[in-house]
């Protein structure tokens, strides 16, 4: 592949097709001239972004929620938090942290960029449920099913996690409960379906995972 | 959570509000956006290509989920967010006062500045105002490839100026 020449800054700003943006990343990783100018300007696009307002505050949208559509509280807690709690058990489980390349790596860079770092190198995969309206549900799992972590908005009282392979299905473990509810369990090993139950064991979500 | 108040917490913290309104001002929906940010970093999670030499993580971040976020309003859904949001889309100016980084907002201003009257208007309309090439050919009445060159040398020129801003 040629340079990226005025490419470099159009990816950047995220007005290219998005099927050229797999072929960028990856000339990107090998061309240093490209990857120098791409940095470049993803710098000069990041001081664009600092000028934004911010989003709506949670504290806003929690009262929305409340007042106009009547959500539960477990919304209160965003999804991205919920991604940090879900690395955050990630690492700890898997002890992939310490001794990895980009834990060598990060040394160079500021002390919170650390933990972010480390946890782009770690390997796992992620599917959404399918749920009823009120209900949002993510699995993240490890690509060989060694460990899942389940996490929940608007969970079922008494809802637990099931996983079916073989035709068989097998209770993991109850949501333990908060905003979101969450699940982490190990030693699950690949499954054809991860499933929410709630009351009466009944299937409310259910996702399939690809390894 | 156990994990509250350890490092990892900290550093979501630190970057959630930049990330989570870069993906809001292409969105305009706040859950929307928070599923558009979740999305683009397990994207890089999962793929666990990144490395310290691609450059400094929040910047990338930041493309990462503009380019997340605009990839889900493609389409209809685009098109439906820009009549909603007709009457900001008009005026692409970001009033540094309401800005999530006001010192951050200064010096952006500073910078574009810099830029001559054209580059300053490609890139307005492009970041600021979420216009597509085609879109921002049409408004102007130049050719695509112009609006192109154009806003690759905003870029560039820009942060040449944010550089020197720095510098001094």
């Amino acid at each position: 592949m040629n340079h990226l020449d005025d490419d470099a800054e159009l990816y950047v700003l995220g007005i290219i097709a998005p099927e050229r943006a797999a072929e960028i990343e990856a000339h990107v990783a090998s061309c240093e001239t490209c990857r120098e100018r791409v940095i470049a300007a993803e710098a000069a696009a990041a001081a664009l972004a600092g000028a934004l307002p911010p989003a709506p505050s949670e504290a806003a949208t929690t009262e929305r929620l409340r007042t106009t559509v009547g959500g539960s509280a477990s919304r209160q807690r965003s999804w991205f938090a919920g991604a940090a709690a879900a690395a955050a058990v990630v690492l700890a489980a898997t002890a992939a942290y310490e001794g990895s390349a980009a834990h060598a790596a990060s040394s160079r860079l500021a002390s919170t960029n650390t933990a972010l770092l480390a946890m782009a190198a770690s390997h796992f995969e992620h599917v959404s449920l399918t749920t009823p309206p009120g209900m949002v549900a993510k699995a993240i799992y490890a690509r060989d099913g060694a460990w899942y972590y389940v996490v929940v908005s608007g969970a079922p009282p008494g809802g637990h996690v099931r996983v079916e392979s073989g035709g068989t299905f097998r209770d993991v473990g109850a949501l333990v409960p908060g905003t979101p509810a969450t699940l982490f369990v190990r030693g699950v090993g690949r499954v054809a379906e991860i499933d929410i139950t709630g009351p009466g064991d009944a299937t409310v979500a259910r996702g399939i995972p690809s390894y | 959570m156990a994990f509250e108040g350890t490092g990892f917490e900290h550093a979501y913290r630190a970057h959630a509000a930049r990330l989570r309104s870069v993906a809001y001002h292409v969105l305009h929906d706040r859950d929307a956006a928070e599923d558009a940010v979740h999305g683009a970093l397990l994207r890089v999670w999962s793929a666990g290509t990144y490395r310290a030499e691609r450059g400094p993580l929040l910047p990338f971040l930041i493309a990462c989920v503009r380019r997340e976020a605009l990839d889900a309003v493609r389409g209809t859904a685009r098109r439906r967010v820009r009549e909603t949001s007709a009457a900001a889309a008009a005026e692409p100016f970001v009033d540094p006062t309401a800005a999530l980084d006001p010192v951050e907002a200064q010096r952006v201003r500073r910078a574009l500045g810099v830029l001559s009257p054209e580059q300053r208007n490609v890139i307005e309309r492009a970041y600021y105002g979420e216009r597509t090439l085609a879109e921002i050919a049409q408004e102007l009445a130049i050719p695509i490839g112009t609006v192109k060159s154009r806003l690759a040398a905003a870029l560039r020129r820009l942060h040449g100026a944010l550089s020197e801003g720095s510098a001094s």
